[in-house]
């Protein structure tokens, strides 16, 4: 396993903690207060044909599947999605196969996921907006602090958080701590030397013990 | 000379404005067969009970018609509706195939489509629409644009 920097923490849990929550919060893309601009345009290309179902409200892309936005890129190799009603907005989309995800967040940190599936969707419940990405199959997701990977990866967009309800594990590079993690190695090499000086001082002992003898037989 | 078509049960064939080159004129040709329209449409209605409500609507500035029941058609416009009759889509070619009997229109052309006023719009090349269950699929190289979809949220 290979991670750049000197701190490295593992979490292997099966279900979701407030301790892998906080950690988890650490490698999500935060939000800020700044207003948002509007909308951006999405294209969606593919190689292969593209079928609108208008009586089922759907469209499904074929072959190397493209989605760029100006703050995510999508890569696939089928993708579909929800043709909205009047007035609505895309509420769903499934892509498959070869899943990859990058996306910038406001700050400009860079995310990059991989999984075999990811599902989108949006929705508005009793006033409050719902907007997911759910990655699974060798779901991995990584930014300039870590990798995190588990059975499914949900990427809360909504409220800008990650989580992994099962099988987590999270490896992040650290920066805080990583002076501390670095001290530690040397310490705990040092523990030999003085072991070894004792059984010096105890070989040493022996010959006064031996001298005294002749002076008894004196 | 009226002309008699045999679309799909749901669908009418209208020539309105009419422009008929009619064969019969011709001394070398056979009667009854029309060989040129302009203004072409033909108009699909939902079922029952909504069967006053138009489902698809298919037009041409031109219509030549071949072999098979198949009309070739320019400047193609085909729109549908939503029930309650808001325009749903409207895709626009410069050319096309109509199969009047299986109710398809094809072209291996370019085609551009706009789905709810151009939130969706939509490009590519080569396609075939199913008037039956309505069912658009771009054979090559399609390309959209969405101006909602996954939002960024800041």
């Amino acid at each position: 396993m290979a991670v750049a920097g000197a701190g490295m923490l593992c979490a292997q849990v099966n279900t979701n903690t407030n301790a892998v929550d906080e950690i988890l919060a650490l490698v999500t893309t935060n939000a800020s207060a700044v207003k948002p601009p509007p909308r951006p345009e999405t294209l969606i290309e593919a190689d292969g044909p593209a079928d609108f179902d208008l009586a089922g409200r759907r469209v499904v892309y074929h072959e190397h599947v493209r989605v760029d936005s100006p703050d995510m890129k999508m890569r696939c190799e089928w993708l579909a999605a929800d043709l909205p009603q009047t007035g609505g907005r895309v509420t769903n989309i499934v892509a498959e196969t070869n899943v990859v995800i990058d996306a910038t967040d406001d700050k400009g940190q860079k995310m990059h996921a991989t999984g075999d599936r990811a599902v989108y969707v949006f929705n508005v419940q009793n006033g409050v907006t719902n907007e997911t990405i759910t990655l699974t199959g060798n779901a991995r997701l990584e930014n300039t602090q870590g990798w995190l990977t588990g059975d499914s990866i949900i990427w809360d967009r909504a409220n800008d958080r990650l989580s992994v309800p099962s099988n987590p594990k999270m490896v992040f590079h650290q920066t805080l701590n990583g002076a501390l993690a670095g001290t530690n190695a040397p310490v705990e090499g040092t523990h030999p030397p003085p072991a070894a000086t004792n059984s010096v001082a105890n070989d040493t002992n022996v010959p006064p013990a031996l001298t005294n003898r002749p002076s008894a037989a004196k | 000379m009226p002309v008699t078509c045999h679309p799909p049960q749901v669908t009418r064939l209208l020539l309105a404005g009419v422009i008929l080159v009619l064969a019969a004129t011709d001394n070398r040709a056979q009667s009854n067969v029309m060989s040129h329209a302009n203004d072409f449409t033909s108009v699909e209605y939902y079922p029952a009970p909504n069967q006053q409500q138009i489902r698809s609507r298919l037009s041409g500035a031109e219509a030549q018609p071949l072999p098979g029941g198949l009309l070739a058609i320019k400047q193609l416009k085909l729109e549908t509706f939503e029930l309650n009759g808001r325009p749903e889509i409207v895709v626009n070619a410069p050319e096309c195939t109509y199969d009047q009997l299986n109710g398809t229109a094809s072209s291996p052309g370019r085609l551009q489509v706009q789905y709810q006023d151009g939130k969706i719009r939509v490009e590519g090349e080569g396609f075939l629409w199913r008037q039956n269950d309505s069912f658009l699929t771009i054979s090559n190289r399609p390309s959209t644009v969405l101006q909602f979809g996954p939002e960024k949220r800041n």
